[in-house]
């Protein structure tokens, strides 16, 4: 078993939550090149796990593994009891159930932010569009821009685009939500109220897996830190080891890079 | 929870991991099936074609179609009347390339330059040409202009004509060309003291003329394609000398199979070094 | 001293094309007046676009404006047939598979290397000659109702020159086609992977994806250049002259012969064109602005 595989059994049996996440060594390739190798992860419901680590190192590839918009080609990845597999079926079953934030936001240009929010759940989810005018307006208020719901993504800010982006994942109702470097491409000034929203969602007892660099959000709402380089996972741990006592190497420059600059 | 029985199998911390290889891709996902789909698709075309042909009487007579390139004439050798026509094709195009830099570049010229009469000549010239079809430009070259500037030779008319309508196109390739090259180096040029013309011959040319050469090499290809309108008028080029073939032999599918062949060889060839260059200049970065 | 970016001003080129200009035009008037000694006659022309018919006690269409509605009449059709090729060509094109990707690219190539003049000539032959006769066009018209009579010749013109007509739409459509596709797969190219990525995240089908999220900002891209394409299209239409299709430019021909007055019917043949395809080249430059304004 791996270094990081027996933490994670560990860990998983001391907080005592059902897995809704399963990630068994898995290994994935682009071409020749070996972006995840023999991963082992596992999330229990409610749990909010932070993945950080240098550029490169695989932590985009093994979120989207996670709703499949990459495959893997060895191990097995389970969420919430389906095997991610190619039967196509499966896989809009469960998308619909992992909500994802991106750090381009994605939001659809030639949709209003309520069109945005209401596409998902008439055309996946089969719901009327008076229940998903509802649903989205929930959630837009939930994200603080209910007002903003007729406009064009373009005529917005990036930080109200982001909350959009969540909002419109929201409105899915899924019982994990992906983020991947949701405010990375957002102003300094902008990357807050984007935090805030995210942290909520923490509060609310959402499962999250978060790829960020935001390490205050880190060590106030992650329950789990995971630290990857060259497509393994290095360490695992909870914020309290994970910050004050790194052990490997590669984990401790990297905190450093991050941390004092 | 996971189990550590599903990972037991991976060697501990420390030992390498073997390298895990990748598993193999299904056969019938591979690119090689698709080709070879593909093919068959092609030779199924083919044969239905050929089966078509064979339902419609069409009696085909290859043997005839080999006088049509050259003969045999007491122990001479003389061309037939496709070569004769290909080589006149050739010959529009060559010229016809150079007359098109030649307008091109006068007309991008003028449209950079700040000369007012210079501008607004340019742009009668780009919109008329843009705005009306080749074939009304050919019968105006050929029936007004031609006996109005006295030329004897319709396919100098011809030429003239081509190179008037690429000549709108190469205009743009130079003028984009140019204008791709950023206005920092103008500025930079200015700094170290060039003037206007010395920044173009030594900094802005050297750059922008590399942009240029794929799309100009695409105006040969369209110089080709296009000069078979000239049959329209009396130029006897390629397609000219085909429709009179089949006018005397009733040969009409050989001849237009095997002049459409000859013209694919010719353009797709150019195509082909356009995309090569293409990628050359991709790859300059 | 940066390109371009100078006001205009009148300097020595302004000069030197003026010159030239001028020596231009003085030049042809002196070999049309002194050498040719030629007459301009520009009377026979009003009465080609209308004349009055005593039958029928007003004034009806003659050949110039007849021959101008059938080169709309099979620009319109040609745009719309080559459309929808167009889109599903395109759509190959960009297709995961490799296969429909080939079979695009195939297609594509061969049309934009072949010069259109034999392609019409050989497509022409074989289209008249071998599909049309399959559509028996000629008997299911005799059998038609006047009503139903009025509306296909208001559709496609004259009756009798349907199977005609056809052959030169087919010829024209596939060759418009292969230019469409391009513009749609460079559409559909245009949509960020991102897009996709998203559609998926919310749990739509593929299917889902392309009808609600791809297409849609496809379309906003790609309809100014199709609409670009009409023009091209109108242009292109004067090839099918070559296969006696009876518009603007081959009755032009006619007239111009039959009229012994080449100078005058070619240039206002010309000018016809000129007036159309601006007039169309103007309104689409306006769509072209007030399309896309969403998407960066
Ligand atoms: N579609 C792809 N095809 C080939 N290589 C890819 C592809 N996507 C990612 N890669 C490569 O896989 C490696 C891991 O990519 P990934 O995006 O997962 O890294 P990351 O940890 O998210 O980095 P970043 O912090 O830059 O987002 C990189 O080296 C990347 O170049
Ligand atoms: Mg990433």
């Amino acid at each position: 078993m791996t270094d990081h595989g027996q933490e994670n059994a560990q860990r998983f049996a001391d907080a005592g939550r059902p897995a809704i996440i399963r990630i068994e060594a898995v290994n994935k390739w682009f071409d020749d090149f070996h972006v995840l190798k023999d991963i082992d992860l596992t999330v229990g419901a409610g749990e909010k796990v932070v993945v950080c680590g240098p550029s490169g190192s695989g932590k985009s590839t093994l979120i989207r593994c996670i709703n499949r918009l990459e495959s893997h080609e060895q191990g097995l990845i389970e969420v919430d009891g389906i095997e991610l597999t190619d039967d196509n079926k499966r896989i809009s079953e469960i998308r619909s159930e992992v909500g994802m934030v991106f750090q381009q936001f994605n939001l659809f240009p030639h949709l209003t932010v309520l069109e945005n929010c209401t596409l998902g759940p008439i055309r996946a989810r089969g719901l009327s569009k008076t229940d998903a005018r509802a649903l989205a307006m929930e959630f837009l208020e939930k994200v603080r821009i209910p007002e903003q719901a007729d406009k064009y993504p373009s005529q917005l800010s990036g930080g109200q685009q982001q909350r959009v982006a969540i909002a419109r994942s929201l409105c899915m109702r899924p019982k994990i939500m992906l983020f991947d470097e949701p405010t990375s491409a957002l102003d300094p000034e902008m990357i807050n109220e984007v935090l805030d929203v995210m942290t909520e969602l923490a509060e609310s007892g959402m499962t999250m897996l978060c790829v960020t660099h935001e390490m205050g959000f880190a060590r106030r709402v992650a329950d789990t830190m995971v630290f990857m380089d060259h497509g393994e996972i290095v360490e695992m741990a909870s914020p309290e080891t994970f910050f004050s006592t790194p052990k490997s190497d590669r984990c401790k420059d990297f905190l450093e890079k991050i941390l004092h600059h | 929870m996971s189990d550590s029985a599903t990972n037991s199998g991976h060697p501990g911390p420390g030992a390498t991991a073997p390298p895990t290889t990748k598993p193999a891709q299904l056969w019938w996902k591979s690119t090689w099936f698709d080709i070879v789909q593909f093919v068959a698709l092609g030779g199924l075309l083919v044969w239905l074609t050929g089966r078509g042909m064979a339902a419609m009487d069409y009696r085909w007579q290859w043997y005839r179609l080999p006088r049509a390139f050259y003969r045999v004439i007491d122990g001479e050798l003389i061309w037939g009347p496709l070569i004769d026509g290909l080589l006149v094709t050739l010959e529009i195009a060559a010229w016809g390339m150079v007359l098109t830099l030649v307008i091109g570049l006068v007309t991008a010229v003028l449209r950079l330059s700040d000369s007012i009469a210079g501008r607004i000549l340019a742009k009668v010239y780009l919109e008329t040409i843009r705005n009306t079809p080749l074939l009304v430009q050919v019968s105006i070259f050929y029936f007004v202009l031609q006996p109005i500037l006295g030329i004897n030779n319709p396919l100098w008319t011809g030429i003239l004509c081509l190179a008037f309508f690429e000549g709108s196109f190469a205009s743009e390739i130079i003028r984009a060309g140019i204008n791709s090259v950023s206005r920092g180096q103008w500025e930079a040029s200015a700094t170290v003291g060039l003037n206007r013309l010395q920044a173009y011959r030594y900094v802005v040319l050297p750059q922008a003329v590399p942009l240029m050469l794929p799309p100009l090499t695409g105006i040969l290809v369209n110089l080709i394609k296009h000069s078979a309108i000239l049959s329209f008028v009396a130029v006897f080029e390629l397609t000219t000398e085909a429709r009179n073939l089949i006018a005397d032999t009733f040969l009409s599918f050989e001849v237009w199979f095997v002049v459409g062949g000859m013209y694919l060889v010719m353009t797709i060839s150019l195509s082909s070094l356009v995309a090569l260059l293409e990628r050359r200049i991709r790859a300059r970065g | 001293m940066v390109r371009g970016s100078k006001k205009p001003r009148f300097g020595i080129l302004d000069v030197i094309v003026l010159a030239a200009a001028i020596a231009a035009v003085a030049y042809v008037t002196y070999r049309v007046d002194s050498v040719l000694v030629y007459t301009w006659d520009w009377s026979a022309i009003p009465g080609y676009l209308f004349r009055y018919d005593e039958d029928l006690g007003h004034w009806v269409p003659n050949l110039l404006i007849k021959g101008l509605i059938t080169t709309i009449r099979i620009s319109i059709w040609a745009l719309i047939v080559a459309s929808i090729m167009g889109t599903i060509l395109g759509v190959m094109r960009t297709s995961q598979r490799l296969l429909p990707r080939l079979i695009g690219w195939a297609y594509v190539e061969f049309i934009r290397n072949i010069p259109p003049v034999p392609f019409l000539f050989l497509f022409y032959f074989f289209i008249s000659s071998q599909i049309i006769p399959l559509l028996n066009i000629g008997s299911a018209l005799d059998q038609a109702s006047p009503a139903t009579l009025g509306v296909v010749e208001f559709l496609f013109g004259p009756a009798n020159l349907i199977e005609n007509f056809l052959s030169g739409l087919i010829s024209l459509s596939m060759m418009s086609a292969a230019y469409i596709a391009e513009i749609v797969r460079a559409g559909i190219l245009a949509v960020p992977k991102g897009q996709y990525e998203a559609g998926s995240s919310i749990g739509l089908s593929k299917l889902a994806i392309m009808r609600y999220i791809v297409l849609p900002q496809a379309i906003q891209r790609v309809v100014p250049p199709i609409a670009g394409q009409f023009i091209t299209l109108i242009k292109d239409s004067s090839l099918v002259a070559l296969i006696s299709i009876q518009e603007l430019s081959f009755l032009a021909m006619e007239i111009a012969i039959s009229e012994q007055r080449f100078f005058e019917v070619w240039l206002f043949t010309g000018l016809m064109y000129f007036t159309i395809c601006y007039a169309c080249a103007l309104a689409f430059g306006r769509l072209e602005k007030r399309m896309g304004r969403h998407l960066r």
